[in-house]
């Protein structure tokens, strides 16, 4: 960078005009892109701080109501509860999808025959929507037409057709187990890149100096790979916060409303018991929630002082 | 905007006043929704209108889901439809929120107005004052498979006339083995179960609101009773596994896969079986009582007019129509039954005779009344449909019902007062 400023120096006085010139330009190049930024997030998210103020029916009048909306939400505690459970699970399925896209991470970065294959097929399930997973683990998850209970039962598993989705615990782990399947292969391609950046010369290194495989994934792997852990990590939990297709689609937030997560009771609140203007006032505490969340995750993996 | 919103002002003016100079009256278009279930008889009775008729109809067919939130927008953009065809248990809370046309002295005006269904116009009456008029009915009956009970050897023709009579049969038809299962209902749905399940408790004296909607009266032996038998059928494993989990998808599959003996369904279920599984021999009679007598949900659409709309002469036009025998034969035959009681008969009949069962219970159907519908009853996580999945298949019966007690009266008294 400093060589570049020391040599275009003497030039100085004819460039400054058109660096003016090429600041507008570059402004103009970037109207699109703040455009859509404008319409689409800016001003959809002013609408929702202010209908937060309002009660806001579906249908008829609206009125300002101040900061009742939120005085509401501190009482609300099927909300608070639904924000716990989105807690646990995003805590959970984090661990999980990084337990899993580590090592495939590490099983397809180097060369080897069929790597091609395996990535596609590890990636694969990253490129359906949401809710067409979900609409397919519904399938594959009903205790009569499906294909895990009646294939448990066939094989003498099981001693009858186990409901998966009917107890909290074998109907969380299965959402756990589905979001795994869809999201490992996509965190596994941001962690391979991380990996294939850092230059093998510092393994080789390392090698001859005699540390073993475990030592160096410790002292050099993880190290190198702060920023790329930050952005696997950073969409993931943002991802898991704001899960809803895979408990409205396959559960209903059941058994017995015990998956309501954070999102799910916001679309209840606003669609189904029409209440826009605290749906709106739910989803800005929710923004809050999640920037926090990514401002300490942010921080916690910034690098540290001194190294590049 | 502005400018492409003054331009469709001078375009419409220059039409309007094309039309002022063009021939006799103008020919107005009103354009009306109706939800998905009515996608088999709403456009042929519009096409039927439109052919008779100067004025048009303009049909927008739009998801079950999606018609509630969809209008809700239309409305604040002031694109809303000048009608449509509402599941009828909406109307108080449409009403509640000013968004409908009083049509209170033209419904009185129509010569037949007693004999239009009663459910539905006290669904579309609020604070005394009319809102909604029936549009499209479906009323809720016990289905059974008729070649299953002949194999199981009972009678094919009698249908169970009480709760005895319902798990002796399911359990016979059970013991076929197989596939074959004696019950079947959807075990966490609340639509579902409103529809068929409590029918049973009202055929036995029972209920779960009040008249007016105000209180919930959920702590009932009838209830309690009901739920035994339901519990009792579960526990004997007379009911497929999946209807503990079954959100309302499989709520008319399941029978009409054939390996079912028994299951509370609706009306519309004559029409489908009829058409797409015209293998399944079946029976059709009443919900029952726990000691006999029965009851049933009358559900179905009311018809109900934007308020402010330009629109009002040709709706009422369209559903003049509606209401002749001709409107009423062509919806019959398409899948919903007649709601005017004067003429059902005659505009069924040519069809189907169990459509007759179907019809009669339509006529004594009961709905409740409550602003707050959705919350307390349809929401996948309302109370109500929390507390059908706890008690029919849970440990703590008390506990759930003392439980959604508790939710609904607070949902109720929390209801906006407008």
């Amino acid at each position: 960078m400093t060589s570049i400023a020391t040599i275009t120096t003497p030039a100085r006085p004819r460039k400054l005009v058109g660096a003016g010139r090429r600041q507008w330009i570059g402004l103009l190049y970037v109207a699109p892109a703040v455009a859509l930024v404008v319409v689409f997030f800016i001003i959809p998210l002013c609408m929702t701080a202010w209908m937060s103020l309002h009660n806001w029916p579906l249908m008829g009048v609206h009125r300002f109501i101040g900061l009742d909306n939120y005085w509401a939400i501190l009482r609300d505690t099927r909300f608070w509860n639904a924000l716990r459970f989105t807690g646990y699970y995003t805590v959970i399925v984090t661990i999980a999808i990084f337990a899993v896209a580590f090592p495939l991470a590490l099983f397809i970065e180097r060369p080897r025959p069929l790597t091609g294959f395996y990535r596609t097929s590890f990636f694969m399930p990253a490129v359906i929507g949401f809710a067409s997973a979900s609409l397919l683990w519904s399938w594959l998850l009903n205790v009569d037409a499906g294909l895990f209970s009646p294939a448990a039962f066939e094989l003498g598993l099981t001693e009858k057709k186990v409901n998966l989705l009917a107890t909290f615990q074998p109907a969380f782990w299965s959402i756990i187990a589905m979001v795994v399947w869809k999201v490992a292969g996509f965190t596994m391609i941001i962690l391979m890149t991380g990996l294939q950046s850092i230059p093998p010369d510092l393994q080789e290194a390392a090698m001859i100096d005699g540390a073993g495989p475990f030592a160096r994934f410790r002292a050099i792997t993880l190290p190198l790979m702060r920023r790329t852990l930050a952005l696997a990590l950073i969409l993931s939990v943002a991802g898991s916060v704001l899960a809803f297709d895979q408990f409205y689609i396959i559960l209903r937030g059941g058994p017995r409303n015990q998956t309501l997560t954070a999102v799910y009771w916001i679309f209840n609140q606003s669609f189904v018991s029409f209440k826009l203007g605290y749906g709106a006032a739910l989803s800005m505490v929710l923004l809050v929630i999640l920037v926090a969340l990514s401002l300490i995750q942010l921080r916690l993996l910034r690098q540290p002082e001194g190294v590049d | 905007m502005k400018t492409m919103i003054a331009g469709l002002a001078f375009a419409a003016s220059i039409i309007g006043s094309l039309a002022i100079v063009g021939p006799a009256a103008a020919a107005e278009t009103a354009n009306i929704w109706v939800r998905a279930d009515g996608s088999n008889f709403m456009p042929r009775i519009v096409d039927a209108f439109n052919k008779g008729h100067e004025n048009q109809i303009k049909l927008d067919i739009i998801p079950n889901a999606e018609i509630i939130p969809k209008y809700g927008a239309a409305a604040a953009g002031g694109t809303a439809p000048d009608a449509l065809s509402l599941d009828l248990i909406y109307t108080p809370s449409f009403a509640a929120a000013g968004q409908l046309e009083d049509i209170t002295d033209w419904a009185k005006s129509l010569p037949y107005f007693a004999s239009l269904s009663p459910a539905h116009v006290k669904t579309g009456t609020y604070k005394d004052r009319i809102y909604g008029l029936p549009f499209s009915a479906d009323s809720s009956v016990l289905i059974w498979n008729k070649k299953l009970f002949k194999q199981a050897g009972l009678d094919p023709e009698k249908g169970p006339t009480n709760w005895a009579e319902i798990e002796a049969a399911a359990e016979k038809v059970n013991a076929l083995g197989g596939d074959i299962k004696g019950f079947y209902f959807s075990g966490n749905c609340g639509g579902c179960n409103i529809f068929t399940f409590t029918p049973l408790i009202w055929a036995s004296g029972g209920d779960i609101l009040t008249e007016d909607g105000s209180k919930a009266t959920l702590d009932s032996p009838q209830l309690r009773g009901a739920i035994d038998l339901y519990r009792s059928m579960v526990k004997k494993d007379l009911v497929p596994a999946g209807a503990q989990t079954d959100t309302g998808s499989n709520f008319f599959a399941a029978f009409a896969a054939g390996n079912i003996g028994i299951s509370p369904s609706g009306a519309f279920a004559i029409g489908a079986l009829n058409t797409q599984y015209p293998d399944i021999d079946y029976g059709v009679t009443f919900l029952p009582g726990k000691d006999g007598g029965w009851s049933s949900f009358a559900g179905g659409d009311n018809f109900v007019v934007t308020k402010g709309t330009t629109k009002v002469a040709v709706v009422k036009e369209f559903l003049d129509f509606a209401y002749s025998l001709e409107g009423q034969t062509i919806l019959a035959k398409y899948g919903s039954l007649p709601v005017r009681g004067d003429i059902a008969n005659e505009a069924l009949k040519d069809l189907d005779p169990r459509y007759k069962v179907a019809a009669e219970a339509m006529a004594k159907g009961r709905t409740p009344y409550s602003v707050v519908f959705n919350d307390l009853i349809n929401s996948a996580n309302g109370p109500w449909n929390q507390m059908v999945n706890e008690v029919f298949f849970g440990e703590d019966v008390d506990g759930a019902i003392s439980n959604a007690q508790e939710t609904m009266q607070s949902i109720i008294d929390s209801a906006p007062q407008q």
